[in-house]
């Protein structure tokens, strides 16, 4: 289903002054009194949609309406309270319908729940240029990232939100000044110890101290001046967002971290059902081993670009990967990424082109040692058949010897680099097309780098779920400076490596290596058990900071060795991603399913 | 350390894992080690509260100074160990509300099953909010 179809009406705003809704016995519930509480107590009258900090988006949908006005009021301008006044990607709104079932006691439907989520991400969503900032936090990547505050010394701007959560919740949804407000109070409500963990200074300001507010102001202040409910990005957006058309043949291209590029097809056909818009046939292969996959899938596109899927292999439940992905503008580009795993720890990256015609994806391996032959293939769909020697072209100083197999796939080649072809990345051609990436030649590896540079695994098996660690090896030569970490440096891609861990001393005597887990021959890092370790000197948890160790070995019997740090540390006892299933046998399910995608 | 006398076994050990000379007695020699030599301050006994930035002694975590899963130094040694023994405080006060169910809200049962974390680990709930 997609913006604008369904039987829930959804089609654009409410003519102001519409019907009211009925007004059914409200009976508040404690903790509805509790956050009521905690809120302004003028909330309703400042929402007004014409207050200063910005109009609302009135709500049409009668559903939504129906189910939410037991605690927030509609005005005869659509207006609802909180929720004409913030918008979210699907998972924030998500979370929101599930905060309302389990601590404001709302009994939702799951079909009900996912039709709400739907209308609520398409009408009250963000732009792609909105979540292009934090699609990370909806793609699930424990990356490295900062937040940077609009104003010199707002630095606890950061601290208020991230001292708990990631920034990536705040910087995907968009709300007016009050709402920014209210959300603060509602932390506070739920949470009263938040007003000494960081929302408010300890103590007095500072005598010379300019600024004077606390970090929880200065936090609103800085989040409603740069997340505002209205912008130009959604203005945009919303007057030209519609249902992608997306049936067809799609080239899939992708990295699968610790097993490298995939290469494939994606067929998507469209669906009138009512919570799947495209059904999926998936099919790759990885180009450094050759095993093939296949799966099949669903999926649906919020807000007109935000893909929300699931497939799987022969219908295997343990097999899922959950997709999230954009629809680029212009329809022809999707990417994302595809995960599972109790922490959403693997899956690859792709990126899906259409594949109206020829499509070129890519090359593999990207490297060749001077003097040296090896076999290079290019990946694509739809190529041309039966292509010669001569219409590869991997730049000056590598020969094509001969191509051992062309088809509509991929086009194989026995390729010789000269003993004194030049080091560099050569651009590629493929019967006169561009071959996405390069082929450097290089003459030594000098520097292998282990990604993620800092990783983090958590302890499990026991009472809850592993969060196992993927790493893989990068190899660099220095290029023609001969210095590392130089521009000039030559990325040379994936690599296999023998892994191994070493103690990352911290403390005196340190002995983590002996607890923390194992590393694996694919440098996937297997965490020890959950729980107080009896043979561990003060019952110590299996937790400890490790290196992870990549040694590269060349075919003269050199060695580089490279390595990263390794956290492995405690689970996690509450988890907020909405969309999750129940992992852990013998934990109880969740009691509500408002789930996204099915 | 200069200012330290290595007087038991155990300090003694970790003299020498810092580099300072160990006297024939089992007492700190009277010239400093060499790095301590170059910078009086290098090796030094600081207070806590001397040193620049949030540091979390070793057995709890009231604050969120500097995560759930690391601690002050970016790495585990310091965090409260076994996190059972703190987990209750965490649950009944919300010290950890994003990583721990609390008390007030979102789980008033979550220690029913559970007497003592320590013991009773493997009953607590993993739980969706």
């Amino acid at each position: 289903m997609s913006p604008g179809r369904g039987r829930t009406g959804r089609g654009g705003p409410r003519a102001s002054g519409g019907m009211r809704p009925p007004s059914p016995p409200v009976v508040p519930t404690l903790s509805a009194l509790l956050i009521s509480l905690a809120f302004s107590p003028t909330a309703s009258a400042q929402q007004s949609g014409d207050d200063a900090t910005g109009t609302g988006i009135p709500v049409a949908d009668q559903l939504v309406i129906d189910t939410c006005v037991r605690c927030h009021a509609v005005d005869d301008d659509g207006m609802m309270t909180r929720v004409s006044y913030m918008r979210k990607t699907p998972e924030g709104w998500q979370q929101s319908i599930r905060r309302m079932v389990t601590l404001n006691e709302v009994e939702l439907e799951p079909e009900i729940a996912r039709d709400i989520v739907r209308y609520l991400s398409d009408h009250h969503g963000i732009a792609p240029e909105e979540l292009r900032p934090g699609r990370f936090e909806v793609e699930r990547r424990l990356i490295d990232w900062s937040y940077e505050a609009s104003h010199e010394g707002d630095e606890d701007v950061d601290r208020v939100c991230s001292s708990c959560h990631s920034m990536g919740r705040v910087v995907t949804q968009r709300r007016t000044r009050e709402e920014w407000d209210l959300l603060m109070a509602t932390h506070r409500g739920y949470y009263p110890l938040s007003d000494t963990q960081g929302f408010r200074r300890f103590g007095p300001p500072a005598p010379d101290a300019t600024d004077t507010r606390h970090p929880m102001d200065k936090a609103v202040a800085e989040l409603s001046g740069k997340f505002p409910l209205t912008t130009a990005e959604w203005s945009s957006w919303s007057a030209t967002m519609r249902p992608p058309r997306l049936a067809g043949t799609w080239a899939l291209k992708g990295h699968d971290p610790g097993r490298g590029p995939i290469f494939g097809t994606v067929e998507i056909a469209e669906e009138a059902g009512d919570a799947v818009d495209f059904t999926t046939r998936v099919r790759y292969a990885y180009a450094r081993t050759g095993e093939e996959v296949e799966r099949e899938g669903r999926g649906l596109v919020y807000t007109g670009y935000q893909w929300r899927g699931r497939s799987f292999v022969g219908g295997d439940e343990d097999t899922a990967l959950r997709e999230v992905m954009m629809v680029e503008r212009g329809w022809n580009e999707i990417n994302g990424r595809w995960f599972a795993g109790a922490y959403d720890e693997f899956g690859p990256d792709v990126t899906l082109l259409r594949a109206d015609g020829p499509v070129v994806l890519g090359l593999h391996p990207g490297a060749i040692r001077s003097g040296s032959s090896a076999t290079v293939a290019v990946h694509g769909v739809n190529l041309p058949t039966g292509l010669g020697a001569a219409d590869l072209d991997l730049g000056p100083g590598v020969e094509v010897v001969s191509v051992t197999r062309s088809d509509s796939e991929v086009v194989a080649a026995r390729v010789t680099a000269s003993d004194d072809a030049a080091p560099g990345a050569r651009d590629v051609f493929l019967a006169g097309r561009p071959v996405p990436g390069q082929l450097t030649v290089y003459e030594t590896v000098d520097r292998i780098l282990v990604t993620p540079e800092a990783g983090m695994a958590r302890l499990g098996g026991g009472a809850f779920p592993k969060g196992f660690a993927q790493f893989e090896a990068t190899a660099f030569s220095n290029g023609p400076d001969g210095e590392p970490e130089t521009d000039d440096d030559l990325d040379l891609g994936f690599v296999d490596v023998e892994w191994s861990m070493e103690e990352y001393s911290a403390v005196f005597d340190d002995d983590d290596i002996g607890y923390v887990g194992t590393l694996g021959a694919d440098g996937l890092f297997d965490p020890a058990l959950d729980g107080p370790n009896p043979d561990r000197q003060g019952l110590r948890n299996n937790v400890g900071d490790v290196w992870t160790v990549a040694t590269w070995r060349g075919p003269d019997g050199e060695e580089v060795r490279g390595r990263a740090h390794l956290i492995v540390t405690v689970p996690l006892y509450m988890r907020w991603e909405p969309w999750r299933v129940q992992m852990v046998p013998g934990v109880p399910r969740r009691t509500s399913d408002t789930g996204s995608e099915r | 350390m200069d200012h330290l006398k290595a007087i038991n076994q155990k300090a003694r050990r970790i003299q020498a894992h810092v580099g300072a000379p160990v006297a024939a007695n089992g007492g700190a020699a009277d010239a400093p080690a060499s790095a301590a030599a170059s910078d009086p301050d290098a090796l030094d006994v600081v207070g806590l509260e001397s040193r620049q930035g949030p540091h979390i002694p070793l057995g709890c975590s009231l604050v969120f100074a500097p995560g759930w899963e690391v601690d002050s130094t970016g790495g585990t040694a310091g965090l409260c160990q076994p996190v059972e023994r703190d987990l209750f405080d965490c649950h009944l006060a919300c010290f950890w509300p994003a990583h721990v169910p609390d008390q007030l809200n979102h789980a008033p049962d979550w220690t029913g099953k559970c007497a003592a974390a320590q013991k009773d680990w493997r009953k607590i709930d993993l739980i969706f909010p």
